[in-house]
């Protein structure tokens, strides 16, 4: 294939309220190309995607398409000139049907009578029907998008940007919410597409799949293009020290205690219907267990039903030696026993109160006497955690919401400490967030151990339960499969036992 | 490939999720779905049934037609609170824009001595005028329509009786007092208008690229601006509906009155909510119909009239009211809670 020039990216800056998201990127993609384009939160990659996508406008710089320099002042705009976006975030309505998803904005007319625009509602089908069909999608056009499963969802969106016909496609996280088989099946559209000569521009957290899927890999740091290599000379080394500047090296600090502690939790049978078939787990002081376990395995709700949230049919729940007939969240706090949840922001966080407030949420009667809240003893609670965790604010008073990620997570834990937890619950800990606070999240969790807090610790990602865990449990269709020590754990092990499909 | 979120299928619900899905979302099939699905229609059944053995009088054409006059004046602007309902934004001051409405249409008329269709017009036209004005504060400094529309509820009362002067202002004129009394074939002519009313409304919602946008600025506003829809636009649009519709609405309560009157539609805000609410639309938007909103309104007022029938306490029927609305919202919750239940 000869190399057409497609799209142009020249020096472009842009520029929040004290800070610089963008300093002078440049880069080009050829048609037919997929471009890996990676680098930490904050690095610049959502703001240059905002800018292709006509979200946001750039200070200075161009953007050439085939050639031609384009004004990209409108969403709009840039899919005129040939740049679909898939967003992260399922910017799908749910009280519209696939086909009015598909191409929202701008459905075909039927008629135009003076003002009124009638959509040719025949027009629609059709064209979203080709879509899907281009996916080998089987949905039927006039279902409604809210009764569509997460997958499902995820590939209206990809089908909306396929009916653009862009000349480039900017996938932003494409595969975050998509189970195996429907990855590997947007692997291959992506492959497919890129054959039919359109340039796609591939943002993923994902390290393992970018090298899968695409040709060449840019990373971005602090607002700068650190530079675009071919895929076949990367490596996740070479990437992760593009992405944060020196090598990232795997720290593996792990203390075994030989004298067996008291059990903090202990679960026996449990059985919630639809997910889990007889579970059982011990948990000590001072230990961490991984879960390590396929979506769909079992694994938020195993955390759910321990917290109260949701309903088992069978089975115990033993906390410091008490029975717990019928969790709730207030009940489990009572005991001790925390979770910090998948979604930090809706469900772990109050984004617009303080982080003081966010601190001392789950501690009211610490800071309380009689139902009155002492500002004095809410200030030092909140400072004391601060100080502990290493959070990163210029001051406590600050929204959540300006927190990074890591430190979001930092206060969603601080809460629980504060409130006295010795059982803490963690649901996928590190989503979202970057390399440098993922490391400092697992120093977290075994700086928490050491100080005898029991851990229940469950990602997707597999290394980081390796990481952390002083034992890891493997969940596969609802049930304990296997048990191994931490120091014994092997990737490929761990993931044949998670992945094994029969049993018996 | 060591990341596992991404794994084979296991669960249920995932497995299932690329089977093809049967059941065409057919236009009668929408409807009949509909129907099923809110149970408003059985309701209102029953309720005729219950009013047809019980109440004397009830079951009259002459009676019926009454009813239906009566419940027009709130539908017509059920109507246009439904699209702004569906749209995430909501129209408090319909109340006080009849009455200021119906205020200005006597001043104009008496006062000014402007000739009677010059003065509907001029009504007409500074109702849109206002909602535009609305619409715009509404967007250019983001405030929610609930907060711009309570300022108008307050102050434009207040104007209708300051123009009037608190006192009723007599409009005779037989051509005039055929908009909001007189009957074609036994209909009458509010009637009318409400179902011409509801039939554009229906066509707009479900047809029109406005109608749908609405659906898409109030189900994720955000996605629908990246999408191209002019969502500022739209909310403006939204309120200049309701607002030209309550200003159509006071010249037919004035024609119906035969006086221009200040003091009229109070609280029919609530009246117009309540119906839409009723009628499934989702307070927080993307959700609902004008099908839904036409049940809802028949079902407030054959239940109103059927007490009235039955000789029922007036407190006692805003009781009974009010429990409705409760009810009607609980079902829907249940509903939804049910549906969450089947698919996670």
């Amino acid at each position: 294939m000869t190399e057409t020039l497609i799209l142009e990216v020249r020096d472009i800056h842009k520029s929040y309220p004290g800070v610089q998201a963008l300093a002078g990127v440049s880069l080009s993609l050829n048609a037919g190309e997929v471009r890996g384009l990676l680098g930490k939160n904050g690095a610049g990659k959502s703001t240059l995607i905002k800018i292709l996508s006509g979200a946001t406008r750039q200070d200075s710089g161009q953007i050439l398409v085939g050639g031609q320099p384009v004004h990209i002042h409108s969403p709009a705009d840039a899919f005129t000139v040939g740049i679909g976006t898939v967003y992260q975030e399922m910017s799908l309505i749910p009280g519209l049907t696939i086909a009015e998803n598909v191409l929202l904005g701008r459905w075909p007319l039927a008629a135009r009578v003076g003002t009124i625009k009638v959509i040719d509602r025949r027009e629609t089908l059709r064209a979203t029907l080709e879509a899907l069909e281009m996916m080998g999608a089987d949905l039927q056009p006039n279902t409604l998008v809210n009764d569509l499963s997460v997958p499902e969802r995820q590939i209206v969106e990809i089908a909306k940007a396929l009916s653009f016909k862009p000349k480039i496609l900017i996938l932003d996280e494409p595969t975050s919410s998509l189970p195996q088989a429907e990855v590997a099946r947007l692997l291959k559209l992506v492959r497919q597409l890129a054959a039919n000569g359109v340039a796609i521009i591939y943002v993923s957290h994902r390290l393992q799949e970018v090298p899968l899927v695409t040709d060449s890999i840019s990373v971005l740091r602090e607002g700068v293009l650190i530079g675009t290599i071919p895929v076949s000379e990367s490596s996740p080394e070479v990437i992760a020290r593009m992405m944060i500047g020196d090598t990232w090296k795997k720290t593996q600090t792990r203390t075994l205690s030989d004298t067996q502690p008291d059990i903090a939790l202990e679960v026996d049978n449990l059985h919630v219907k639809g997910y889990l078939h007889g579970v059982s787990l011990k948990l000590h002081q001072g230990e961490v267990v991984g879960i390590a376990g396929l979506l769909g395995s079992g694994r938020t709700e195993l955390l759910h039903a321990i917290f109260g949230l949701h309903p088992f049919q069978h089975g115990t729940i033993t906390v410091n030696g008490e029975k717990i007939a019928h969790p709730t969240p207030t009940l489990m706090l009572a005991k001790g026993v925390g979770l910090t949840p998948e979604d930090r922001k809706l469900k772990g966080l109050v984004l617009p109160l303080t982080i003081e407030d966010n601190l001392t949420m789950s501690s009211m009667d610490r800071i309380s006497t009689r139902q009155v809240v002492s500002p004095a003893r809410r200030r030092t609670l909140a400072e004391k955690m601060i100080t502990a965790l290493a959070i990163k604010t210029a001051s406590m008073t600050n929204e959540a919401r300006s927190l990074s990620g890591g430190n979001q997570q930092k206060v969603v834990i601080g809460k629980w400490l504060n409130a006295g937890v010795r059982v803490l619950l963690m649901d996928e800990p590190t989503r979202g967030i970057d390399i440098q606070a993922k490391d400092q999240v697992y120093t977290l969790v075994r700086q928490l151990a050491a100080e005898g807090v029991a851990i229940i610790f469950v990602s997707s990602e597999l290394e980081e339960v390796l990481e952390v865990a002083d034992r890891i449990l493997i969940l596969n269709q609802g049930q304990i499969r296997a048990e191994l020590p931490g120091a014994q754990a092997h990737l490929e092990n761990v993931l044949a036992l998670a992945m094994k499909k029969d049993w018996e | 490939m060591t990341e596992l979120s991404g794994a084979a299928p296991v669960a249920p619900s995932q497995a299932d999720s690329t089977t093809p899905r049967a059941g065409r979302r057919s236009w009668p099939h929408q409807v009949i779905g509909f129907l099923s699905r809110s149970g408003l229609l059985l309701s209102l059944i029953l309720l005729i049934v219950v009013l047809t053995i019980f109440a004397p009088n009830f079951l009259t054409s002459r009676n019926l037609l009454n009813v239906i006059r009566q419940v027009s004046f709130v539908g017509i602007i059920a109507c246009g609170m439904t699209m702004a309902m569906i749209a995430a934004d909501v129209d408090l001051s319909v109340g006080s824009m009849v009455a200021f409405a119906s205020a200005l249409l006597g001043v104009s008329h008496v006062n000014l001595a402007l000739p009677l269709w010059l003065a509907v017009l001029v009504t007409l036209a500074v109702g849109t005028t206002l909602g535009l004005a609305a619409g715009w504060l509404r967007v250019r400094w983001n405030i929610p329509a609930l907060i711009v529309t309570l300022a108008f509820l307050i102050s434009f009362r207040g104007l209708a009786f300051i123009l009037t002067n608190a006192f009723p202002i007599m409009i005779a004129d037989d051509a005039f007092e055929f908009w909001g009394k007189g009957e074609v074939l036994g209909v009458p002519v509010p009637a009318i208008i409400f179902v011409v009313v509801v039939i554009s409304f229906m066509f707009i919602s479900t047809r029109t690229v406005y109608g749908r946008s609405v659906y898409a600025v109030g189900g994720n506003a955000e996605a629908a601006r990246l999408s191209g829809i002019p969502v500022d636009r739209i909310r403006i649009m939204i309120l200049v509906t309701t607002f030209f519709l309550s200003a159509l609405t006071g010249v037919l309560l004035s024609s119906r009155l035969s006086s221009a009157n200040a003091s009229i539609a109070v609280g029919m805000e609530f009246d117009v909510i309540a119906a839409v609410l009723i009628g499934g639309t989702s307070l927080f938007g993307g959700k609902g119909s004008i099908l839904g909103t036409v049940l809802g309104v028949l079902f407030i007022g054959l239940l109103g009239n059927g007490m009235v029938l039955l000789d029922v306490n007036t407190y006692l029927q805003d009781v009974a009211r009010g429990g409705i609305i409760l009810l009607a919202v609980l079902l829907g919750a249940l509903q939804e809670q049910r549906k969450q239940a089947t698919t996670s």
